[in-house]
């Protein structure tokens, strides 16, 4: 079934009416995500951008049409593990999901979810990855871009400040838990995702974990219909490469064999508004190195599945 | 019919477990708690026990392994000991509010600085207002009898509260006593299978489980969790009768009174020192004294109305406490007891002692010193404004 | 019986609460019928999920849609006009 026709039938099973930003591109990414796992799901949502805009609920009704619960920010991954546990105990079954911001995945939430990655608890872990604290105004996380501007690392009337520290390379952190899958994905590549949340839902045994970047619009400065438009440009410049990796072997799902110049991205984007060539240099000698790395690992030893 | 054993504390605690047949259990090791774990391991390993363990990373996931379990409707099981009820103690209070009856033996150890691995409540009488029922025993036992009781009490539908049975780190867990052990089919029909009616995550049955919630319903839940404490009461003098008439054992309840009938002064205890009082107890009578103990079992819900009433005829009391309360300059059951009292309208010359922190020895030497004392301020009127410290005298060490 | 009143010991919740997100909206996506290509690419990006197939064609229910534009920006015919709303 095509990306296209299992989104125009598949139920929808978040709330019609969820409090995101308008254009925000983590509300398609939880809307497609959850349609291609459907109904027999169980869903943690951490506190976070999905948890504030209403996806577990208000008061006694629910944000989802599947069970959805709050963890707390930093054990996601082990109540999964519990729910996981308990579903073998009683001999059912059913996807048992999170869907976590950054700050509740390699910040806060890292330890458990590094846990459960070791001891191979069979959940699907989807990480959407907007750089920071959005839903408390943009405070940074060990994820945001060097260079951003953040509401805890400001910037002076001169430019000077923002960020000082390169983002972790998380899903490549997470690859190397030697779990059974992982992906990186992008709200760009919508029928991309939609293969890798159906590779992550054949995982029998251990960890699927799928890092989404998700450029912020409120957060970032990013204009609304241009949601998708700079999510691409993020691929397209190399900056966030489109990968899956099964036990270490990777594969570049949407290779950039000629990249667009960074400005390009960063442009678009206010909160890198304050850089100059240089520092944006170094954000595209980052991007350069850790594509050549992913190169060099899809090449050789099966990565070319 | 039961067997009779020799086991130490954590064995009596893992037995429990095992004879509760929880569906899962997640657990981290810390001394002195760690055999627990490896017991459970062993018993897995062995076969005679069925339930989903699995080896966390720490106990912060250990308890949020068990809340995601319990969530999904799963009975559960853990133990732990100071640091690691420390690093539990966020997915902890959320186990009460989100009312899991989750049970974990708390292996009592003393919390650091200065660093300590020995015996000492003060990890579990510090959370005692995180929402969780609170039993503290006395002896092997007893931890045994408790634990399986614990399950029971946690489950009740006029409960549905996660449950702590605490017991001293060392003196219980790694001392051996003589142990009866129920069958298993005697346990079996005392505790029939966990089903969670209250919350469910079921996609056959999709629910919100803990969506945004406004102030008036927060407080519309802690009402009903207060509630259900006051249940809890009942229900834990309830279960002890009905295990006292399978296996012929009853511990008392929220309570245990030994010769207060006619007694003129209380010692009230809490944990394994109680042993040595209640020998003191005997002494003391022998010699004339007319003193008798009130063992305080049930610490969260307090017992307030049955601590009044224990202590109405009294002249005074002291509590021996093996903790502090910093800033009351007391110890913590200390206050309890007197806050129970004040309700009842009598105000007693009362002792607060403080004394066998970090595994510390209390002597009989040192409880008979303390009877004395008791007896002496109770005759004089007085109450010390401050801990009447038992310690035993050293040498360079100033008493 | 509202699911206010409902009695629960614990924080749960049944039932779907939705914002009525429909309101927020400044401008209104229309799609010139005959200009499309029936390709879908505004059923797959529009994060509110507010666009549907009918019978091969796709068209928009407004019930929800907070009208971001992202539909019109990335159609590759470029055949859906953002409407300014109020001016009916």
């Amino acid at each position: 079934m095509s990306a296209l026709d299992l989104l125009a039938e598949r139920e929808d099973m978040i709330s019609p009416g969820i409090s995101a930003c308008v254009g925000c591109n983590v509300e398609l990414t939880l809307r497609t995500v959850m349609k291609v796992l459907g109904p027999n799901s169980i869903l943690a949502i951490p506190p976070g951008c999905m948890g504030g805009v209403g996806v577990v609920g208000w008061n006694k009704q629910s944000g989802a049409k599947v069970p959805v619960f709050f963890p707390l920010l930093d054990n996601t991954a082990s109540m999964l593990a519990g729910i996981r546990l308990a579903l073998d105990a009683k001999g059912r079954d059913a996807h048992v999901v999170a869907f976590a911001g950054d700050g509740a995945t390699v910040d806060a939430g890292f330890q458990a979810l590094s846990g459960v990655a070791e001891r191979g608890d069979r959940i699907i872990y989807i990480c959407y990855d907007n750089e920071g604290y959005m839903n408390t105004g943009y405070q940074r996380s060990s994820s945001t871009s060097k260079g951003s501007w953040t509401s805890t690392t400001p910037v002076s009337k001169e430019g000077q400040g923002g960020k000082r520290q390169h983002g972790k390379d998380f899903p490549m952190i997470m690859a190397m838990h030697d779990v059974p899958y992982v992906a990186t994905a992008s709200p760009a590549y919508i029928p991309d995702l939609v293969r890798k949340v159906e590779e992550a839902m054949k995982v029998k045994e251990g960890l699927a974990y799928i890092h989404v970047y998700n450029p912020c619009l409120t957060g970032w400065g990013i204009r609304a219909e241009e949601s998708i438009s700079v999510a691409r440009l993020a691929v397209k410049t190399r900056f966030f490469p489109l990968y899956e990796a099964r036990n270490r072997k990777f594969k570049i799902t949407v290779p950039v064999p000629n990249p667009l110049p960074l400005e390009d991205y960063t442009s678009r984007i206010k909160k890198f508004s304050h850089l100059g060539p240089e520092r944006i240099a170094e954000l595209k000698d980052l991007a350069e190195e850790r594509y050549r790395f992913l190169e060099a690992v899809s090449a050789g030893g099966g990565g070319r599945a | 019919m039961s067997t009779v054993a020799v086991m130490n504390g954590n064995y009596a605690a893992a037995t429990a477990a095992r004879l509760a047949r929880p569906e899962v259990i997640a657990a981290y090791p810390i001394t002195p708690q760690t055999p627990v774990v490896e017991y459970l391991t062993l018993f897995a390993a062995e076969g005679s026990l069925s339930s989903r363990m699995t080896e966390v990373e720490s106990e912060h996931s250990a308890m949020s392994i068990l809340s995601g379990a319990s969530l999904a409707g799963a009975r559960c099981y853990t133990a732990t000991s100071s640091q690691g009820l420390a690093l539990m103690y966020e997915p902890y209070f959320r186990a009460s509010t989100l009312r899991l009856p989750i049970v974990m033996n708390i292996v009592n150890r003393e919390m650091i600085s200065p660093q300590s691995v020995w015996g000492g409540p003060q990890d579990s009488l510090t959370l005692r207002d995180a929402g969780w029922i609170q039993i503290y025993v006395e002896d092997n036992q007893e931890i045994l009898d408790q634990t399986i009781q614990a399950f029971r009490i946690a489950e009740d539908p006029r409960v549905l509260l996660p449950i702590n049975v605490c017991y001293d780190g060392f003196y219980l867990s790694h001392m051996t006593e003589r142990v009866e052990v129920p069958e298993q089919a005697e346990i079996d029909a005392f505790l029939p299978p966990y089903e969670a009616k209250h919350q469910i995550l079921d996609p056959r049955k999709p629910m919100a489980i803990d969506p945004l919630t406004s102030g008036y319903l927060v407080m519309e839940y802690r009402k009903k969790h207060m509630d259900s404490m006051a249940a809890a009461l009942g229900v834990v003098e309830e279960t002890d009768k009905a295990y006292a008439a399978l296996t012929g054992r009853s511990w008392g309840g929220a309570l245990d009174l030994y010769r207060m009938e006619d007694a003129e002064y209380a010692v009230v205890t809490l944990g394994s020192v109680t042993g040595a009082c209640r020998e003191m107890v005997d002494e003391k009578r022998a010699a004339g004294v007319r003193i008798g103990l009130v063992k305080v079992r049930c610490l969260r819900p307090f017992p307030k109305a049955a601590v009044a009433a224990a202590l109405a005829r009294v002249k005074g009391f002291g509590v021996i406490d093996r903790n502090v309360s910093f800033g009351w300059n007391t110890g913590i059951v200390y206050q309890e007891v007197r806050s129970a009292l004040y309700e009842s309208g009598r105000t007693l010359p009362s002792v607060p002692f403080v004394g066998g922190l970090g595994g510390e020895d209390i002597t009989l030497g040192l409880v008979s010193k303390a009877f004395d004392e008791i007896v002496a301020a109770v005759d004089a009127g007085r109450t010390p404004q401050s801990a009447v410290w038992l310690w035993a005298p050293r040498k360079g060490v100033k008493a | 019986m509202s699911t206010l009143e409902k009695d629960y010991v614990c924080p749960v919740g049944e039932g779907i609460y939705a914002a009525n997100t429909g309101d927020w909206r400044t401008q209104r996506p229309e799609i010139d019928q005959e200009k499309c290509s029936r390709c879908g690419t505004c059923l797959l990006y529009c994060p509110t999920n507010s666009v549907r197939r009918v019978e091969g064609r796709f068209v928009i229910d407004l019930g929800y849609c907070k009208g971001c534009a992202v539909c019109a920006a990335e159609c590759p015919k470029q055949c859906i006009a953002m409407i300014r709303e109020g001016r009916k």
